[in-house]
Formats: C-alpha cells, structure tokens, sequence
C-alpha cells in the first residue's frame, strides 16, 4: 500500500457539518493512514467547482434546512454535473442527511418551494412541512415531525448502524437502488428501505456519524477510491476490536437485550434474515 | 417539586409571585455558562447589599423557578416584604418563550452563547435563534439585553427590537487564535447570511467577526476584558473595563469560557447599576456541582466537570490541559435511552490538540464504546496500543481503575456528560467523600432531597 495516494473533495465542510460528519473524513483518512495510504483532502466551498477526473472520493455531510437552502444553488449550478461524471467515472461518495436529499432529484420543504436535486440518485425528499402547510410551533411539535431513533440497516451480509433524525421522507424512483434494508428505525420513508446506492456512491440517513462505527461501510468507500485510481484495492484489515465494540454495543441499544418482549421479537426477526451472527466488519 | 405542585393548583403562581418581586427580575439564558454566570452575579448582587431569588443549577425550566419562587414565599402565599429582593434565574433556553409568558417584564435578559446542543433536542443553533428571537417579542422596551458582542449569533439578536443593548466582549487578543476554531460550527451573517471573517477566534465561532458580505460586525462591547491570563486547570485574571470602572478579577475557576461568563455578570451588574466595587465579589465564587467541584479522596483531589456538548466539553478539556502538562483524566459519556440518543458531537470535540497530554485514560458511561473510538481516530491510542486504553462503562469501577493509575498524590479529573456524573458524585456522597450536599446560599436548598 506504500506510496499510494487517494485524493478525497470534502464538500461544503463550513456549512454541512451539524452533526459530527467530519467524523466520516476523519475515518477514512485514519484508516487510510494505519494503511500507509495517503489522502489528500480538498475543501470544496461555495463558488468552487468539481473537477472530476481528479477525484477518488467525494463526501458531503448533513444540515438543516437553511444550509439546504445555502447550498443548492451551488450544488445545482455548480458542482452537479462534476459529482455525476466522476461517480460514473467510478469514484466513491458518502452523501449523508441534508447532503443524501439533494444528491437526489428534488428536495420539497414547504408547498411551493422546491430545491433542485444533483440527479445522482433517482430519489426525492418531501418534508413534513410540504405536506402539512406551515406547522411552526414549539420544539414537541418540530419532534413529532421528524424521525428520530436508532437505525439499523441491512446492507448486503453487513449490519449498519447509526441513528436518524429527518424530518419527512426520501422516495426511491424506478432506477433507483436502496442502499439497504431497515431492521430497525425509519428509513427513507418508512417503506423498509434506506440510502440509496449508484455504482460507488452512497446516499443515507445514518448519523451517528456513521462510518467510525461501520468500517466495512468505510472501506468499501476507501476500496472504491483505490480501485477508480489504481485499478485495483486490496485492502489489508486493521485491528478493529475498538469498532467492533461500539457497532456491538449499538445494537444491542437498538434491538434490546433479547430479555424483553420487544427485544425478542426483534431478535427473532433479525434471525430470520440469517444475518444474527453477522458482525460488523465481516 | 414544590413548584410543580403550586403550578398545577395555580397556573399563575410564577407570574403573581415574580410580579411581586420589587426590583424585577433578571434572567440569564444561553447554551452554556449560564448557570455559573448566575452564581457569579448572585455574588455580586449580595456585595451590593441585594437579596437576590435564585433558582437551583439546573432546575431552569418554568416548574424550577416556580419552586425557587414558592421556596420564598411565606405562608401567606406571598413574598416577604424585602425592598431588597431581586429575582435571579438561570432559564433554559428551550424553555425562555414559556418563561417570558410568565416573567413577561424581565428587568434584563442575560444572553451567555448559543452552541449546537441536544442536537436531537433543539434541533439546530439556527432554530434556537429563531425561538429566542420570537419569545423576545413580547418584551416590554424597558427590558435591557445584554448581549455577548463575540458570539455573532447573540450580537444581532432581535434587531428590530429598540431595547436598550449593552455588550460584553473580549478585547485582548492573546488568549485567541488566528485560524477557525476546529469545534465551530461556522455561523453565517445574522444579516445577510454570508460568510464571516475573523481576526482573533477565542474558541468555536467566538470572537472578532464581520461578514465579508455586507460588513455587519462585532458591536464594539461597553464592557471587555482588555486582558486576560488563564492560570492553569484551576484560575483566570481578567482586567475588566466597564464605562464607570476598571478593576482586576482573579476568578477561581478555569478556562476562557469562565472569563466569559465574568464578563456577562459584570456588564449585568453594569446593566442593573450595582456599584462598581461590587464586581470583586466574583472572586468568591466557588465551583458549583460538578463545575470543576473538588472532592478529596484518599491520596487524590478528584475534579469533577460537567460538560454536556461539543464546546463544553472541549473548553473543559483546554482548560484542564491548556498548560500542556500530561495529567490523569477520566472520561465519560452517555445519552439518554430513548429519548436522546445523539452523540455525534464528540467528533467535533478537539480531542485532537490534546493528544498525548492524558495518560492511561479511561473511558465510561453507557456511550463507552463510542468515546474509545472517538480517541482511536483523534490519535490518543495508536492501533497497536488498545488496551492502553480502559473501556469501563460503569462511572464508579471505571472512578476506582482510573484512581488506581493515578500515582499517589496527583490529581485526577473527570469530564463527562450527566448521567455519568450524577452517578458518580452519589457514590462519592454515600462514601462520604462529598462533606455537604452543595447547596446554592440563599437559593431553595430546604427543598432537596
């Protein structure tokens, strides 16, 4: 692995950072490191312009709605076309929260006003909002709006885990592809499915952030990334004990400790799937 | 308690009793230092010969000011007759519109910061705004704001309001940095939504701020801190300047963040025209529960400090280790079940400026798991080295592993979220290591348990 080098856009980082998503850069650049891969990273702000041949790695964190409302010009106008070509031309995105919503077609806040999506995935988002009218209020009222909770998601034979918190659904078009499964939360919009997966980009709701706690998801990432820019990524496993605790740990919180009803019943749906034993990373 | 129940007989027991009140009422909100900024005024407001109506730490929410109120009232239902009293309440910040619908003519609003906090609570910084400045609306114009002159969001708070404002700010360059804080959350213009520019940050996105966009900036603060010397994990010197005044302060309890919340209580003590030489009283402030609280054990001084988001917890963390001598620190984290499961701050906690300064660190509370992974990727362990660090999720095995790698005689520390240390100091307490139940002078301490 010595010598190799990805380079990584980190999009937005002074707008889209409300919850801990620098925490997914600084995944994948550690776990790059630990395996004598270096990355460079490109801060990409407002007015700045993807140049997609030159890109491994794309990432873009969450945010409310005035940082949606901040950023989709810009994303639209400016950086769309290049995030496109360089996920066709193989490069891995991580698209979480607020970011996920507007990589999709459209992002409806309210009746009426409609933010343009990148078109990288073939979703939408409709917020609460959209369909309620003004519903502005005291904080209990914004709560009952929005899913809020553990989540976690099949994704192939590996277990995700993370929480959510957004307000109104994502809906996965004809030629779109869920990332995954729910086995436990919400979701994109309470359909069973969640994220949404095109070729190495990924778009999801899990937070937490989500890949410190799932680095099969990072590697998968830092993989796409060496493979656009090599041909090939044979990435050696790292001594993740750390990690694995705390996916454990995640959950046994979101399916209960098998001793209560609830729990039992969730435990017994998890074995259906055969993916019980399943732990992260494998 | 107390307040719950008289609030549930009469919904207007607050607002019949804070009327009643014959200098008025100050409130002190704010994501965070609002507590020890009450306590530091409430020192002050004694030195001017006041008596001012506190409510607990904590206890900020409508049925804890009902109780500190109900607390004072005699059996009569009403106050005593004390030309002296004065209301002092520490509000959360969720809870301000609720609070003003009772305490409707506030003599002043104290505002400390607003940070991302309970992000599953309050949503986003930019909602909290949105909440404080419609709850303000309602205000009377004799209300005064005081207003933290650094922290953008606050500055420009309500515009449209003519409320007499007065600042507070830092002036003195040297404790601040050049480049962004790695813990802002990067607010933009309160006018214009543009970017800001800095040219000192103190920490998170506190500091010298004007919008390349439009020019609005920082409001140059009535009262400042034209310097100040932050001596170590347990003291600060700030020269304080006020219109009528200038005076020294050493303030017994650490960090920049403690300067700041100096700084609110003085220029309320300016706003409510105590007198000038009442200020020093803030020098006899001590550390309130859990605010760097000092607990004596066999053979160690343990500190005890709460830190409940991103920018607590890395102010507590600077402060501790801001001389850069490795110490002993017990860490800890939990959230809570159900309700609040957010944890994702602590990737935006500057664990990384610290690394290598806390020795053999150990790591607690039911977001155990998630805390030693933070560390790992802000370099505090290297992979090879795992069990270098001790995940104990249980706050007093995790207290008792960590005294026992403590060399004898050195202090040790504990920084954490709530839950933890809530535990932790009840344990302590039935050890009898706690002497007293802390208890805030004046304030409705009769009525705990």
């Amino acid at each position: 692995m010595a010598g190799m080098k990805i380079s990584l856009g980190y999009l937005y980082p002074d707008i889209m950072a409300t919850y801990g998503d620098r925490g997914n850069v600084e995944t994948v650049v550690r776990r790059c490191e630990w395996r004598d891969i270096s990355v460079a990273v490109t801060e990409l702000r407002l007015g700045e312009a993807i140049v997609p041949k030159s890109l491994d790695l794309i990432m873009i964190g969450g945010g409310g709605e005035a940082q949606q409302r901040l950023i989709a010009p810009d994303l639209y106008k400016v950086k769309g076309a290049g995030i496109r070509e360089a996920v066709d031309l193989g490069a891995g995105a991580l698209a979480v929260g607020g970011g996920y919503e507007l990589l999709g077609r459209f992002c409806q806040l309210e009746l009426g006003a409609e933010l343009p999506g990148v078109e990288l995935f073939d979703a939408w988002t409709m917020r609460q909002s959209a369909v309620l009218g003004d519903h502005s209020g005291t904080i209990s009222d914004v709560r009952a709006d929005r899913a809020i909770g553990e989540l976690v998601v099949r994704w192939g034979a590996t277990l995700l885990v993370g929480f959510e918190n957004h307000g109104g659904g994502t809906y996965l078009g004809p030629t779109a592809r869920p990332l995954g499964q729910v086995l436990t939360g919400h979701g994109n919009n309470g359909d069973g499915t969640e994220g949404a997966i095109r070729g190495n980009a990924v778009g999801t709701h899990l937070r937490g952030p989500c890949l410190p706690k799932n680095p099969a998801l990072a590697d998968f990432l830092i993989g796409a990334a060496l493979t656009r820019r090599y041909g090939a990524a044979d990435l050696p496993p790292l001594g993740d004990d750390l990690e694995r605790a705390a996916h454990q740990a995640a959950m046994q919180r979101a399916l209960g400790d098998g001793r209560t009803m609830h729990g039992k019943l969730r435990r017994a749906a998890l074995a259906k799937t055969g993916l019980a034993h399943v732990r992260a990373g494998r | 308690m107390p307040g719950q129940v008289a609030l549930t007989i009469d919904p207007a027991t607050l607002a019949s009793l804070a009327a009643e009140i014959p200098r008025g009422a100050v409130l002190v909100t704010g994501s965070n230092g609002k507590g020890t900024t009450c306590r530091m005024l409430a020192q002050v407001m004694r030195a001017a010969g006041l008596h001012p109506i506190v409510n607990e730490e904590g206890s900020n929410q409508q049925s804890g000011l009902a109780t500190a109120m109900v607390a004072h009232s005699a059996m009569t239902g009403h106050l005593p007759a004390d030309r002296q009293a004065m209301g002092l309440f520490e509000v959360d910040e969720g809870s301000l519109p609720e609070i003003l619908r009772h305490i409707c003519r506030p003599r002043a609003l104290v505002f400390t910061n607003i940070f991302r906090d309970q992000l599953d609570r309050y949503l986003e910084p930019a909602y909290t705004k949105v909440l404080l400045e419609r709850a303000m609306q309602t205000l009377p114009a004799s209300t005064a704001l005081v207003l933290n002159a650094d922290d953008p969001r606050i500055a420009c708070l309500a515009p449209g309001l003519s409320n007499p404002r007065i600042y507070y700010g830092m002036d003195d360059t040297d404790p601040g940095r050049e480049a962004a804080d790695p813990t802002s959350d990067f607010p933009r213009c309160p006018r214009c939504d543009g970017e800001l520019s800095y040219t000192c940050v103190y920490y998170a996105h506190l500091g010298h701020w004007k919008c390349q966009g439009c020019g609005l900036a920082r409001p140059q603060p009535q009262v400042s801190a034209t310097k100040v010397d932050l001596m170590g994990p347990s003291s600060a010197h700030l020269q304080v300047v006020t219109p009528t005044a200038e005076s020294v302060l050493e303030i017994p309890l650490p960090g920049l963040y403690n300067a700041y919340n100096a700084l609110a209580a003085v220029a309320a003590a300016e706003e409510c025209q105590l007198p000038d030489r009442s200020f020093s009283a803030i020098e006899r402030i001590s550390a309130g529960s859990l605010r760097m609280e000092k607990v004596q054990v066999p053979g160690h001084d343990v500190y005890l400090a709460l830190a409940k988001n991103c920018n607590g917890y890395t102010e507590v963390l600077r402060a501790i280790l801001g001389d850069r001598k490795p110490k002993r620190v017990l860490l800890g984290l939990n959230d809570f079940p159900g309700k609040q499961p957010d944890t994702s701050w602590i990737w935006d906690v500057d664990f990384a400026s610290l690394t290598g300064l806390v020795t053999a660190p150990v790591v607690c509370g039911n977001r155990a798991a998630d805390l030693a992974v933070r560390l790992k990727y802000a370099g505090w362990i290297e992979t090879s080295h795992d069990a270098y660090l001790a995940v104990e999720p249980d706050p007093v095995r995790a207290f008792k592993l960590a005294l026992a790698r403590t060399p004898p005689g050195q202090p040790l520390w504990v920084v954490s979220t709530s839950v933890v240390l809530g535990q932790l100091r009840h344990w302590l307490r039935r050890q009898g290591y706690v002497k007293e139940v802390w208890r805030q002078q004046g304030g409705p301490a009769r009525w705990r348990a």
